[in-house]
């Protein structure tokens, strides 16, 4: 069994099981990063030593801190995969086509190991994968090494030696052997790094530097202690430890648990909701109070509530993670899928620095995922199909993120041979779906693929959409608050779009009423704010509809769907939901302002309801019920059948 | 200050941060002992300069400098040859054992450690000095 056995000190290690999962996960990402520069050198006479260097340590890292937690699975399989790449390392291997799969499909399986245990799911066996390994390292014939340094010989101009000094006081000022070091490779190519100790018995650190940089641009180190002297080029100094000298991350980043950030957002929350208050209690002061003074008062409240926005900004930012991991992560499984499956795929990515809430990623990560198998399963033809039809050989897959304003958008497209309405149809008349029959848009063509019980595929294919369907990612990507997009066309292909907001916590709402109760629904859900005639409004097949745009807009009355009275008032307001084509009109009695809310879920199963997705405060420290517009969208979908 | 009262200084290691983690708490048991800790060999080299270091507790597999030369650097010179070191190095390389204890490694423990055991064996070490 994988449990820690007490005399390991099991119970003792738990504590650092959050440390572990955040560190698997980066050296999972360097790792996925190595294996693809790895694959294009199958079968080359060289392999990039640095390369497998860094492979070869991550894997070791993880075998030793796996073994720790008593994840015993993941440290063997670990084991066996740093036992193959010391052997490409002593050369005693050379990497072969299957060579290169077996350590894909070991990565991808220690991940899943790795994931199994944090889900409380049963571990997958690691037994084929482990005899493969071993069965490739026996099996493979033996070479004289050829293993390439990373570093060129002559490429650069000329070489110097920096000596470095360290203290207390330059460590106090950020100046260390990490610091230097990381100047250095800015300039040039680090030959070597290593201590010594001069007449005194003090510890300096000699550094060989390869750079095309000038005596004055190496004289703004001096003030940092460091002395420096041209040296002649000597082979004979590479010893074997100073080849990977490129690999330690900044020692200034800091781990910070999520958890933390989380408690540090809702106090800011608190803090907003606070500041609303003192706002509501400065307006009644108005009267009572000199105008001079009342004004003091209203700007430093004005004040706070600007220093407070950028605090919470400043929160946000330390949240944020660049999207390009996950990028990253797709491309390794389009590898995968793309050997399986023998079709060429190019990946292209663009925006991979743009920066989205560490939440939002791990929520997205499987139906992200999902869209990116679906793509290659079932959007990109095989070449020959692509041959036929003139089409370039490779597949395009491609992958793009960007911020506009408070939301962030991710695009995935592919240029392969586009969704099949027709058969989509077919497969929904046989599930008994309803839908409108002829000429159906990307709108709707998407709800009905999003539909929970439709796959467009045979049983066989289902392979592509393991864990999750597509009504799952659309489920999940509106959990979030964000909307998912199609664009489809025949033979040119497939692009959705996901909206996201740039995080959760906190939200620009619009407050409205219905029969006295107030209600807050995220701004970023609303397309338009319409004033409705009591009188305009017509009944179709039970359903109420007003024309909206030269379309017709079915009404949603929140005062139904939570049995509450509404003013039976001359006029009434309508927020219009969702896509142009596919909008639903939500008809509340007021609307009474916008504000900036703090999100807090509602845990208590007995005051969760279908429709509310949470709670916050106003000022006024009454709950106002934050509306869940998916599920209020879904209402109106299920009332037109 | 008298020698009994002195807190020792013990520097930790390991290039993963939560191996380093689990080793500090782990020594957390021990009384008077403070610990300060490092990614690499070379950092590792950079705090024996900075700041006086009692024991030190030793990964081998690291990048820029593996363990072994750190032991190496230590022993050849007088400043630092008598800190006592305990190699903490993940299993299945037993020739290391050998290697690390003829260059001066004054115990061998492998990962997965028992964090009683680590605490015990450092504890000795510091009471013997």
């Amino acid at each position: 069994m994988d449990k820690p056995s007490p005399d390991n000190g099991g119970e003792f290690f738990h504590q650092f099981l959050d440390d572990y999962y955040a560190e698997c996960d980066e050296h999972l990402v360097l790792i996925r990063r190595a294996l693809g520069a790895l694959e294009d050198e199958v079968g080359a006479p060289t392999i990039d030593r640095a390369l497998l260097d860094n492979l070869f340590r991550s894997f070791h890292t993880l075998k030793g801190i796996s073994g720790m937690v008593g994840l015993s699975a993941a440290e063997q399989l670990a084991h066996h995969l740093e036992s193959y790449l010391r052997e490409l390392r002593e050369g005693s291997a050379t990497l072969s086509e299957s060579g290169s799969e077996a350590l894909a499909v070991g990565v991808s399986l220690l991940e899943a190991v790795i994931n199994a245990r944090r889900n409380d799911q049963p571990i997958p066996s690691i037994d084929e994968i482990t005899d493969r390994l071993q069965s490739i390292s026996a099996n493979s014939p033996s070479l004289p090494a050829q293993i390439e340094d990373s570093e060129t010989e002559g490429s650069t101009g000329g070489r110097w030696l920096v000596e470095f000094t360290p203290t207390a006081e330059l460590a106090e000022r950020g100046v260390n052997v990490n610091s230097v070091r990381a100047r250095l490779q800015e300039i040039g190519e680090l030959v070597q790094a290593k201590p010594v100790v001069k007449g005194a018995g003090e510890i300096a650190f000699e550094f060989i530097v390869a750079t095309d940089a000038d005596q004055a641009a190496l004289a703004s180190f001096e003030a940092d202690g460091l002395t420096f002297r041209r040296v002649a080029y000597e082979p004979a100094q590479r010893a074997r430890d100073t080849q990977a000298v490129a690999t330690l991350a900044p020692a200034s980043v800091v781990r910070v648990d999520l958890e933390r950030l989380d408690e540090l957002m809702r106090i800011i929350g608190e803090l907003v909701i606070s500041r609303t208050r003192l706002e509501d209690q400065i307006s009644s002061l108005k009267r009572e109070t000199p105008p001079a003074a009342w004004r003091l008062l209203q700007e430093t409240s004005l004040t706070i509530a600007r220093q407070l926005r950028d605090l919470r900004e400043s929160v946000m930012r330390v949240r944020m993670v660049q999207i390009g991991e996950v990028f990253e992560r797709m491309t390794f499984v389009v590898r995968d899928l793309a050997r399986e499956s023998g079709k060429k795929i190019i990946v292209q990515l663009s925006g991979g620095q743009t920066e989205i809430d560490k939440f939002l990623v791990e929520r997205m990560m499987e139906p992200l995922l999902h869209l990116v198998r679906n793509a290659v399963s079932h959007g990109l033809e095989a070449v020959a199909e692509r041959d036929a039809q003139g089409k370039r050989s490779e597949g395009v897959l491609s992958l793009s993120a960007a911020t506009a304003g408070e939301r962030i958008i991710i695009k995935i497209a592919d240029d392969g041979r586009g969704i099949d309405r027709n058969r989509v149809l077919a497969r929904a008349d046989a599930a008994g779906l309803e839908h409108a029959n002829a000429e159906i848009n990307d709108a709707a063509l998407l709800d009905l693929i999003c539909s929970p019980g439709l796959s467009t595929r045979e049983e066989a294919d289902r392979e592509s959409g393991r864990g999750v369907g597509m009504d799952v990612v659309k489920t999940v990507v509106e959990e979030l608050g964000g909307q998912i997009s199609l664009a489809t066309k025949r033979g040119e292909g497939t692009t959705f779009t996901i909206e996201l907001p740039l995080t959760l916590a906190i939200a620009e709402a619009l407050i409205v009423s219905v029969d006295g109760q107030r209600f807050a629904v995220p701004q970023s859900a609303v397309r338009e704010v319409l004033e409705v005639e009591s009188t305009s409004t017509k009944v179709l097949e039970n359903n109420e509809i007003i024309s909206y745009r030269g379309k017709v807009l079915p009404l949603l009355r929140l005062a139904r769907i939570f049995e509450m009275n509404h003013e039976r008032g001359e006029k009434f307001h309508v927020l219009v939901l969702g896509e142009e084509s596919n909008a639903v009109g939500l008809a509340v009695d007021r609307i009474l302002g916008q504000r900036e809310i703090v999100v807090r879920a509602i845990k208590d199963p007995l005051a969760q309801s279908k429709g509310i997705a949470g709670a916050t405060e106003l000022g006024d420290q009454r709950v106002v019920l934050i509306l869940d517009i998916g599920a209020l969208r879904q209402f109106a979908l299920e009332a037109r059948h | 200050m008298p020698e009994e009262l002195k807190t020792n200084n013990i520097l930790v290691v390991d290039d993963s941060p939560t191996m380093r983690r689990m080793v500090i708490t782990s020594l957390g048991s021990l009384r008077r002992v403070k610990s300060t800790q490092a990614g690499s060999g070379l950092e590792a080299i950079e705090r024996l300069a900075i700041e006086p270091v009692d024991l030190m507790v030793l990964d081998l597999n690291m990048p820029d400098m593996h363990g072994m030369e750190v032991i190496g650097f230590v022993r050849s010179h007088q400043a630092y040859r008598d800190i006592p070191i305990v190699v903490l190095t993940t299993k299945g390389e037993e020739s290391s054992r050998t290697e690390a204890l003829a260059a001066g490694a004054n115990r061998y423990l492998t990962k997965p450690f028992d964090p009683r055991q680590l605490a015990d064996v450092v504890g000795s070490l510091l009471n013997t000095r």
